[in-house]
């Protein structure tokens, strides 16, 4: 099995982007899944040498079929990404520049990462949802192409804030700067509605039956990241401009 | 000296950290006879081993039931059940009812006017009118 800062480092170089991927991409796929990252981890000087051809399907490596009895080789069921196919692994975001950071917004930035409960007004398709770790969302559709139990991270924020401060976007806050992730918990449906529809001069009636699906999901934390983990990541400290984005504190 | 009660510091909540489906068990009733049962036969022959091989959380029974027509029951976590009658429905639209089933979360069906739902107290607080600058109009 591959591990997955393997992959990434061939990922990224087959595909000639932005060097910064990498290290954005992974410190949060690390704390997902820990248990899997760790037991890779332990592999990794093993795979390296011959993970050299990254075309082949992860459970075709030697080391998967250890750990995986034969007869269910040809259906496993994917439980990690490690799992999945390389073909089909949720693309990462690509970048054409670094993350680009005020002054100010930098020494602003600890005051709010350190003020715990955090709320996030995250938006989609256009609509926003206040959230916080641990709420409940029944979206108001049904999302097509997930599965219950899949983890998205929501990347749309038009605000970002603790207590006493918040970090408003103009629209929106770049998604660097945080992270709100949410799990597909199932799909849900509304009782059945009928609504009778009449015309004029006539005794029929027509029912009108409408029950609609939605999409329930529950948000897994809400995290503002430090100045210290962004500079990690290849942001960039600029000169303050009239525009840019500042925290505000309550007054 | 009151007796103090212990108050919870967490609630769980499904999803935060470990996530369990809803659906435990999924039953499978057909007639051997029955007309109606014709297209239950079908998917309990063709697709019902694949849905069981992707879905091994759930467990899941067939059993006869003669002179009735076809039914799939889930039973859930929260000790509720659903149950959907699929009579002369083809293969593949009983497997869009079995899948309404496993995803669905066992609650009755309610009406919601809100999206999101908390249990968290507010994040910004309480407004109050003696607290705070004051601010021009």
């Amino acid at each position: 099995m591959f591990s997955r800062s393997v992959l990434r480092s061939l990922t990224s170089d087959l595909r000639l982007s932005a060097p910064s991927i990498s290290t954005i991409s992974l410190p949060q796929r690390a704390c997902l899944h820990q248990t899997a990252s760790l037991r890779n981890a332990q592999q990794q000087s093993q795979t390296q040498s011959s993970s050299l051809n990254p075309e082949t399907p992860l459970s075709a490596t030697p080391r998967a079929q250890e750990s995986i009895p034969e007869t269910s080789i040809h259906n496993i069921i994917p439980q990690t990404r490690d799992d999945i196919p390389l073909a089909k692994q949720p693309v990462a975001p690509t970048f054409t520049s670094p993350l680009e950071v005020t002054k100010s917004l930098m020494a602003q930035l600890p005051h709010l990462v350190g003020q715990t409960p955090h709320y996030v007004t995250a938006e989609i398709h256009a609509r926003p949802f206040l959230l916080t770790a641990g709420d409940h969302i029944r979206l108001p559709f049904l999302m097509p192409k997930v599965k219950t139990g899949d983890i998205l991270r929501f990347n749309r924020a038009s605000a970002l804030g603790s207590r006493d401060f918040t970090l408003k976007g103009s629209p929106h806050i770049d998604e660097r700067l945080f992270e709100c992730r949410v799990r597909v918990i199932g799909v849900e449906s509304e009782p059945l509605r009928i609504k009778e529809k009449t015309k004029r001069r006539q005794r029929h009636t027509k029912q009108a039956r409408s029950k609609h699906r939605y999409t329930t999901m529950r948000v897994m934390d809400v995290r503002v990241k430090s100045p210290e983990e962004l500079l990690k990541e290849g942001a960039v400290v600029i000169e303050d401009a009239a525009d840019s984005p500042q925290i505000e504190a309550r007054s | 000296m009151p007796v103090k009660g212990l108050r919870t510091v967490t609630t769980a909540q499904n999803g935060v950290g470990a996530f369990i489906h809803q659906c435990k068990r999924l039953d499978f009733h057909y007639c051997k006879y029955g007309g109606s049962s014709r297209g239950m036969l079908a998917f309990l022959t063709q697709t019902l081993p694949n849905f069981a091989r992707e879905n091994p959380q759930i467990e899941l029974r067939v059993a006869p039931r003669p002179g009735k027509h076809p039914v799939i029951k889930g039973q859930y976590v929260n000790g509720r059940e659903k149950a959907i009658c699929v009579r002369n429905l083809e293969p593949i639209d009983i497997l869009k009812k079995a899948m309404i089933l496993k995803d669905a979360s066992g609650d009755k069906l309610k009406r919601t006017k809100k999206p999101v739902t908390s249990i968290n107290e507010s994040v910004r607080g309480i407004w109050s009118p003696y607290h705070g600058d004051l601010r021009g109009v």
